[in-house]
């Protein structure tokens, strides 16, 4: 037990410093003089070098390398290039709108996704298991932001039900109830759509995964020993099912970054993704490093979550020796 | 065989590339040109919009009238050409209200629009908005004629913008969608293709070698798989996009390098099963050499899973394709599905109602996706019967 839960979190190490290495190499080989977008291409020669001082970008790699690995491990990742405050505050006031965003949807759509998929298994053949298959085709298909577009256009552009963009009104309402109603108003229309596009997904997943299982031989001698429907549904079925679907729902964190990245663009949120993006695009090698090692340490710190997790939840992957395989 | 041709996405795909070698020719014109005002509506959605019009004047024919049953069009512009200048001479429009504007002096080449601040200035309309409101204020009939002294060889053309333009209509700068739609197939098919052919090469080489040589060969590549799968996809996109250009092929590259991990666990988990296989063993008994067991026995045995897992890669290059362009990190001169989606979202689709903007590019992507999505089940099926009836779509 305690030779698989170190061997685990070796790896996860390991593939941590990787990141760093990568991380640092990738940003100092952006093409574009960094220096150039902060400052105006007539100032002097002295002015420019007193700037690479103040940004450390003079010194060599190899200090750079080091600085950077330790004011990455204790979170001070600098100060942004753009907007010329520290990246941790930027950061702050941002992953609010971003946790909510991804929690939300993806807790919605995993649950809507799971309700669906288990009634589909249950009913092979019927109307609703065809909806399911084909949501689940439609979703691995349509772009989500082209859905999300389409979404802005029908229900903020055509109808104005729902704010064309923003995460608050301009200027916000006055008084807790009335902004936290405004919050969520403007916050309806991106939660919803990540939803949808996510559930199809969940239930052809979680549809196939309990079609195999009610093959199985248990679930035979199940009904075979007369239990109601339902216990052998829930009870051995869905028991049976929920390491995986839990190992599942971890995994898919990390991966709805790219999910975050678009929606806050579409609907232009006030989010860490679009942070990214602005941080990318113009070279603000700090911003852009903090945001790739905070989404590399959250999808290292899931996949050792949901291997330790599968540990304690199905004894057969710590007997076996030499991990996953 | 005949099953293959029983299928939709068979002859949907078909089509598709048709479309692309040879949909060009439907247009004429590269599709960068600018054919109407922007923000057309497609010719059949509106059937109350004013089509496009022209007037032209000259020494042959001096004034024209025009009967207007519409509303304003949706711009207004005076080209002049030939002649010499002469500026007391110019164009004069009378509107059925009776109010009358000079709307250009004779000036050699020159051209003005209703949007330019000085025509509407120096009509004494104010600087907001076009000036083709003010100049076609109600229903009946207009007059444009050619005034003043002197004499003047040359032409002038009064061109009305309609409202409406061709089978999809236009986007903000005037160009027509449906040739831009037919434009933007061969930069999805292209990527599509190209980058999980690169991706299945690179997968199934580092698979092989890892699955049949195992040791530390194994250990290596299966830690690297290991490491990309651990990094979230489009950021890590984003990054290189910016990094290494927004060429097509350069895309292609970056797109391959990330996407090789599935084959290669595909490709490993089987060749790990053939390795111990009796046949395998004899080969080895009898002193065949490594390069040529992979070569001749492995690598045609993994053939057909590999078509299958390339097939259905597809879809995701070219998902991950319309992402990048999409959030504006593609080469702006090359018209692409993802493109048109980031021009329409940023160059205020939504303030025009521009739905026709939206759906063309974002449909054909789920086309082309659903259709390899199709193909690769087939595919599937063909190597494992079991598959057949209806598990997945």
């Amino acid at each position: 037990m305690k030779g698989y839960w170190a061997r685990r979190t070796g790896s996860a190490l390991l593939i941590l410093g990787l990141v760093l290495v990568l991380n640092f190499m990738l940003f100092r080989m952006m093409p574009g003089d960094p220096v150039a977008s902060i400052i105006d291409p007539n100032f002097s020669p002295e002015a420019k070098a007193r700037l690479s001082q103040v940004y450390g970008l003079d010194k060599p790699l190899p200090v750079q390398f080091w600085r950077y690995v330790k004011s990455t491990l204790s979170f001070d990742f600098g100060i942004s290039f753009l907007t010329g405050r520290p990246v941790m505050e930027e950061l702050r006031s941002r992953l609010p709108n971003t946790v909510t965003l991804l929690g939300t949807s993806l807790l919605l759509s995993a649950l809507l996704g799971t309700w669906l998929g288990m009634k589909a298994a249950l009913r092979r053949g019927s109307f609703l298991e065809k909806c399911i298959l084909w949501s689940g085709a439609v979703s691995f298909s349509f772009p989500s932001f082209f859905v999300q577009l389409t979404l802005l256009m029908a229900f903020a552009a055509a109808l104005p039900v729902f704010p064309l963009r923003g995460t608050l009104s301009v200027p916000p309402p006055a008084g807790g109830m009335a902004l936290l109603a405004d919050y969520l108003w403007h916050m309806a229309l991106p939660v919803f759509s990540l939803a949808l596009l996510g559930f199809g997904g969940w239930a052809l997943y979680v549809r196939n995964l309990m079609v195999k299982i009610l093959g199985e031989d248990f679930i035979l001698l199940a009904r075979a020993r007369g239990l109601p429907q339902r216990n052998i549904v829930m009870g051995h079925a869905f028991r049976t099912l929920l390491p995986t679907l839990l190992t599942i729902f971890l995994l898919s964190l990390p991966g709805i970054v790219s999910g975050a990245v678009i929606t806050e663009t579409v609907f232009s949120l006030h989010g860490v993704g679009r942070f990214l993006l602005e941080a990318v695009t113009g070279h603000d090698y700090p911003a852009a490093g903090a945001s790739f090692f905070l989404l590399a340490l959250l999808t290292v710190s899931c996949n050792l979550l949901s291997d330790l997790l599968y540990g304690v939840t199905d004894p057969r992957v710590r007997m076996e020796r030499g991990g996953r395989r | 065989m005949k099953a293959l041709l029983n299928r939709w996405s068979f002859w949907c795909l078909l089509a598709i590339i048709l479309l692309a070698l040879f949909g060009a020719g439907l247009f004429d014109g590269p599709p960068e040109r600018e054919v109407a005002s922007a923000f057309s509506k497609p010719l059949w959605l509106d059937r109350t919009l004013p089509p496009g019009m022209e007037l032209r004047l000259g020494q042959s024919a001096p004034a024209a009238e025009l009967d207007w049953n519409h509303g304003a069009p949706a711009g207004f512009s005076v080209k002049i050409s030939g002649g010499e200048s002469n500026p007391d001479r110019y164009v004069r429009w009378t509107t059925p209200d009776g109010k009358s504007f000079n709307l250009s002096p004779l000036r050699r080449g020159a051209e003005v629009d209703g949007r330019d601040i000085s025509f509407k200035r120096s009509l004494g309309l104010p600087p907001f908005g076009d000036a083709a409101a003010a100049l076609f204020p109600a229903k009946g009939a207009y007059r444009a004629e050619i005034t003043g002294e002197g004499d003047w060889e040359g032409e002038v053309v009064i061109r009305m913008e309609g409202g409406r333009w061709g089978l999809l209509g236009t986007d903000q700068r005037g160009r027509d969608i449906a040739a831009l739609f037919v434009a933007g197939i061969r930069v999805s098919l292209l990527v599509g293709i190209f980058a999980t052919l690169i991706a299945t090469f690179l997968g199934a080489t580092l698979g092989l070698a890892a699955g049949y040589l195992g040791g530390w060969v194994d250990a290596v590549i299966m830690r690297g798989v290991d490491l990309l799968l651990s990094i979230p996809l489009l950021p890590i996109l984003m990054a290189l996009a910016a990094l290494w250009g927004k060429g097509l092929w350069q895309l292609i590259l970056i797109l391959s390098v990330f996407s090789w991990m599935g084959s290669a666990r595909t490709i490993r988990a089987l060749t790990l099963s053939l390795r111990d296989a009796q046949y395998i063993e004899d080969l080895r008994g009898i002193g065949a050499p490594s390069g040529y067991i992979l070569r001749r026995h492995l690598l045609p045995e993994t053939l057909p899973v590999l078509l299958a897992s390339m097939t259905l890669g597809v879809p995701g290059a070219i998902l991950s394709e319309a992402w990048l362009s999409f959030l504006g990190l593609s080469d702006p001169r090359v018209i692409s599905w993802g493109r048109m989606l980031h021009e329409a979202q940023s160059f205020g689709a939504f303030t025009a109602g521009a739905w026709w903007m939206l759906l063309p590019p974002g449909l054909g992507i789920a086309l082309l996706c659903l259709v390899f999505l199709d193909l690769g089940k087939y595919l599937e099926e063909r190597i494992d019967p079991r598959l057949r009836g209806g598990t997945a779509p």
